[in-house]
C-alpha cells in the first residue's frame, strides 16, 4: 500500500521503518501543540481563568438547588405542555413541507431522474446554500420580515430543512443502481411511471430515515429559535428564567428532554418496522 | 424476424467496440452469441433495443429500422422486446408480482401506472405467468428476499408481461448455481419451441449455448468472427472465438 506523501521521507533519504515512525512521531506533538497554542490564546484573549473548571462544581451545585422543579412548579405543566406541543408541530410541519418540496426538487436535479447537468448543479448549489446558513442565521433574517410568531420558527427549519433534504434525496436517488431504471424504461414504461415504479420505491427507506432524523434534529432548533422568534418552548424558558422562577424553567427543560427522548424512541421504532419490510 | 446490418460503435477514439457487425435472428431459434469478456456482446444486445446510441449501421426488427424511429415510436417498438439481466435488475422493496405487473406499464396510461391501478385482468395475467416460471407461492415475497434463481425467473416473466417477439438476455446465467442455470435455460428454450420467439442470449459458457442454441454468432474485438448452426461449432471454430484478436480477425477472414 503507498504511503501518503507527506509522510514520505525526504528525497534522497531512504524509508527505514524508524524514519517514517519518528515522522508519525512528529506530526502528531505538533499537532497538539498546536491546539494547546490556540487553547492558551483563546483563554487570553477571552480573559478566560482555566482555574474556573475547579469551580465547575459549584455552578453545579447552584443548578441543582435551583432549577429542581417543585410541587410549586407543577402549576405551569399546563402552559408548558402547550408550549411544547406548538414546538413540536412546528418541527413536524417544516419538516414535512421540506420535504415534499425537496423531493421534487432532487428528482429535478438528480442525475438518473432529472433533465440535464445545469439544472442539476443549479439545484445542488441552491441546497447547499441553504444547507450551509446556520438555524439562528435563518431566525434573525426571517424576523426582519415575518417579526416574532411562530411561522417565523417555521420558516427559518423549512428553509434549512429544505437545503439539507434536497442534497441529502438527490445523493439517495443518484444511489440507485442505473440499469434498475434502464429494466423498466426498456418495457417501454414512460417517466412518471418510471420514476413512481421503480425510483420512489428504491428510495422510500432512505427517505424515511432522513425525514426523521430532520424531525429530531428540528424539534432541537426549534427550541433554539423559539429563544429568537419569541415562541413556542424556548420563549416559555426565557420566559420563566429572565423572571427568576427557576423552578418552572427546570420543568421545561425536563419537559424538552423528555419530547426528544420520545420523538427518538418513536422514530426508532418506526425505522425498525421499516427495516424488516426492507430486508 | 431481426436482421442486423453493418452495425458499428465506437466509444472513444480508435478501437471499436462492435465492427461491421451484421447477422440475421430467426423466429422460434435460440441465438447464441458468445466470445470472450470485453467482446462487445453487452454492447451489441443494448443497440438492439437502443439502451446505448451506435454510430452506424441498421436493426431491422421486423422490417422496421429501430435506429430510424423517433423517441415515441421507439418507447412503442420496445414493448416488442424483452430484456433479462445478469443483475435481475428487480425492484427488490416490491413484490414478485408488482415486478412481473411492471411489464404491463407500457400498455396502460400515465396515471394508471403511477399509481399502480392494475385491472383484474392484468393481476390475473402476471399470477399465470409467475406460475409457468414455478413462482406462484412466491408470488406476494419482496423480490430482495429470492435467490437468484428465482430473480431471474421474476425478470422473465416481468419480460414476458409486455407480450414480446423477442427477448435480450445479457449472461441470464452468469451468477447462478448449476440448478437455476438449467431451469432459467429450460424456460428460454421453451419460449422459442411454443411460443415461436426469437431468443439472443449473451453467453460466455460454450457448453451450454451447444446445449441450448440453434444458432451460435462469436464475436472477438467487435467482429463476428462465427456465425452458424451448432452443428458447425466444431471445437476448433469455437477455440478461434476466443483466441487473441489478431487470430481471430484472420480467421474471421
Ligand atoms: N460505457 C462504455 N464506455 C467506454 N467503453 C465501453 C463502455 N462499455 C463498454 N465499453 C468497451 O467496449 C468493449 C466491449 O464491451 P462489452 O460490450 O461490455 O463486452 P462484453 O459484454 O462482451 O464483455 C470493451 O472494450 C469495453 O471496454
Ligand atoms: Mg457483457
Amino acid at each position: 500500500m503507498p504511503l501518503r506523501p507527506r509522510l514520505l521521507p525526504q528525497r534522497g533519504e531512504p524509508m527505514t521503518m524508524t524514519s517514517f515512525f519518528r515522522k508519525k512521531r512528529l506530526h502528531l506533538t505538533l499537532l497538539i501543540s498546536l491546539l494547546l497554542a490556540a487553547y492558551a490564546a483563546a483563554a487570553l484573549i477571552l480573559n478566560f481563568n482555566s482555574l474556573s473548571f475547579l469551580y465547575l462544581h459549584l455552578g453545579i451545585d447552584w443548578l441543582a438547588v435551583n432549577f429542581i422543579p417543585n410541587s410549586q412548579s407543577l402549576q405551569y405543566w399546563g402552559n408548558i405542555l402547550e408550549a411544547l406541543v406548538r414546538t413540536l408541530l412546528v418541527a413536524v410541519a417544516s419538516t414535512s413541507v421540506a420535504g415534499v418540496f425537496a423531493l421534487g426538487l432532487a428528482l429535478l436535479g438528480a442525475q438518473p431522474t432529472g433533465p440535464n447537468a445545469a439544472l442539476r448543479w443549479l439545484i445542488r448549489g441552491f441546497a447547499s446554500v441553504l444547507r450551509n446558513i446556520p438555524i439562528v442565521g435563518w431566525a434573525l433574517l426571517l424576523l426582519f420580515s415575518f417579526k416574532q410568531n411562530d411561522f417565523t420558527g417555521f420558516l427559518a427549519l423549512f428553509f434549512l430543512s429544505l437545503g439539507f433534504l434536497t442534497r441529502a434525496f438527490m445523493e439517495t436517488i443518484e444511489a440507485i443502481d442505473v440499469e434498475k431504471i434502464q429494466a423498466l424504461q426498456v418495457t417501454g414504461a414512460n417517466y412518471w411511471q418510471v420514476v413512481a415504479q421503480a425510483v420512489l420505491p428504491e428510495i422510500l427507506t432512505p427517505v424515511l430515515s432522513w425525514l426523521l432524523y430532520m424531525i429530531e434534529n428540528n424539534i432541537r432548533d426549534a427550541t433554539l429559535v423559539g429563544l429568537l422568534t419569541g415562541t413556542g418552548i424556548g420563549f416559555v424558558f426565557d420566559l420563566y428564567y429572565k423572571s427568576l422562577r427557576y423552578g418552572p424553567a427546570g420543568l421545561v427543560v425536563l419537559a424538552i428532554i423528555m419530547l426528544v427522548i420520545a420523538v427518538e424512541t418513536v422514530s426508532s421504532l418506526i425505522e425498525r418496522r421499516i427495516g424488516m419490510i426492507a430486508d | 424476424m431481426l436482421q442486423v446490418r453493418h452495425l458499428s460503435k465506437i466509444y472513444t477514439g480508435k478501437q471499436p467496440s462492435l465492427d461491421d457487425v451484421s447477422f440475421t435472428a430467426q423466429p422460434g431459434a435460440v441465438t447464441a452469441i458468445i466470445g470472450p469478456s470485453g467482446a462487445g456482446k453487452t454492447t451489441l444486445l443494448r443497440s438492439l433495443n437502443q439502451l446505448i446510441t451506435d454510430d452506424a449501421g441498421e436493426i431491422l426488427l421486423e422490417n422496421i429500422d429501430l435506429r430510424q424511429l423517433k423517441r415515441r415510436d421507439l418507447m412503442k417498438q420496445r414493448t416488442k422486446i424483452g430484456m433479462i439481466f445478469q443483475n435481475y435488475n428487480l425492484i427488490e422493496p416490491l413484490t414478485a408480482l408488482e415486478n412481473v405487473l411492471h411489464g404491463s406499464l407500457a400498455r396502460k396510461s400515465t396515471l394508471a401506472g403511477v399509481l399502480s391501478l392494475y385491472s383484474r385482468q392484468e393481476k390475473g395475467e402476471a399470477m399465470a405467468l409467475l406460475a409457468d416460471v414455478g413462482l406462484q407461492e412466491f408470488a406476494y415475497h419482496y423480490a430482495g428476499d429470492l435467490s437468484g434463481g428465482q430473480k431471474q425467473r421474476v425478470g422473465i416473466a416481468r419480460a414476458l408481461m409486455q407480450h414480446p417477439t423477442m427477448m435480450l438476455c445479457d449472461e441470464p446465467i452468469a451468477s447462478l448455481d448449476p440448478r437455476s442455470t438449467v431451469i432459467v435455460m429450460d424456460i428460454l428454450r421453451r419460449l422459442a419451441d411454443a411460443q415461436d420467439m426469437t431468443i439472443l442470449i449473451n453467453l460466455h459458457q460454450v457448453d451450454i449455448a451447444k446445449d441450448y442454441a440453434d444458432h451460435i454468432i462469436g464475436l472477438n474485438s467487435g467482429r463476428v468472427v462465427f456465425d452458424g448452426p451448432v452443428a458447425e461449432a466444431t471445437a476448433a471454430a469455437m477455440a478461434a472465438i476466443y483466441a487473441a484478436p489478431a487470430q481471430a480477425a484472420a480467421a474471421a477472414g
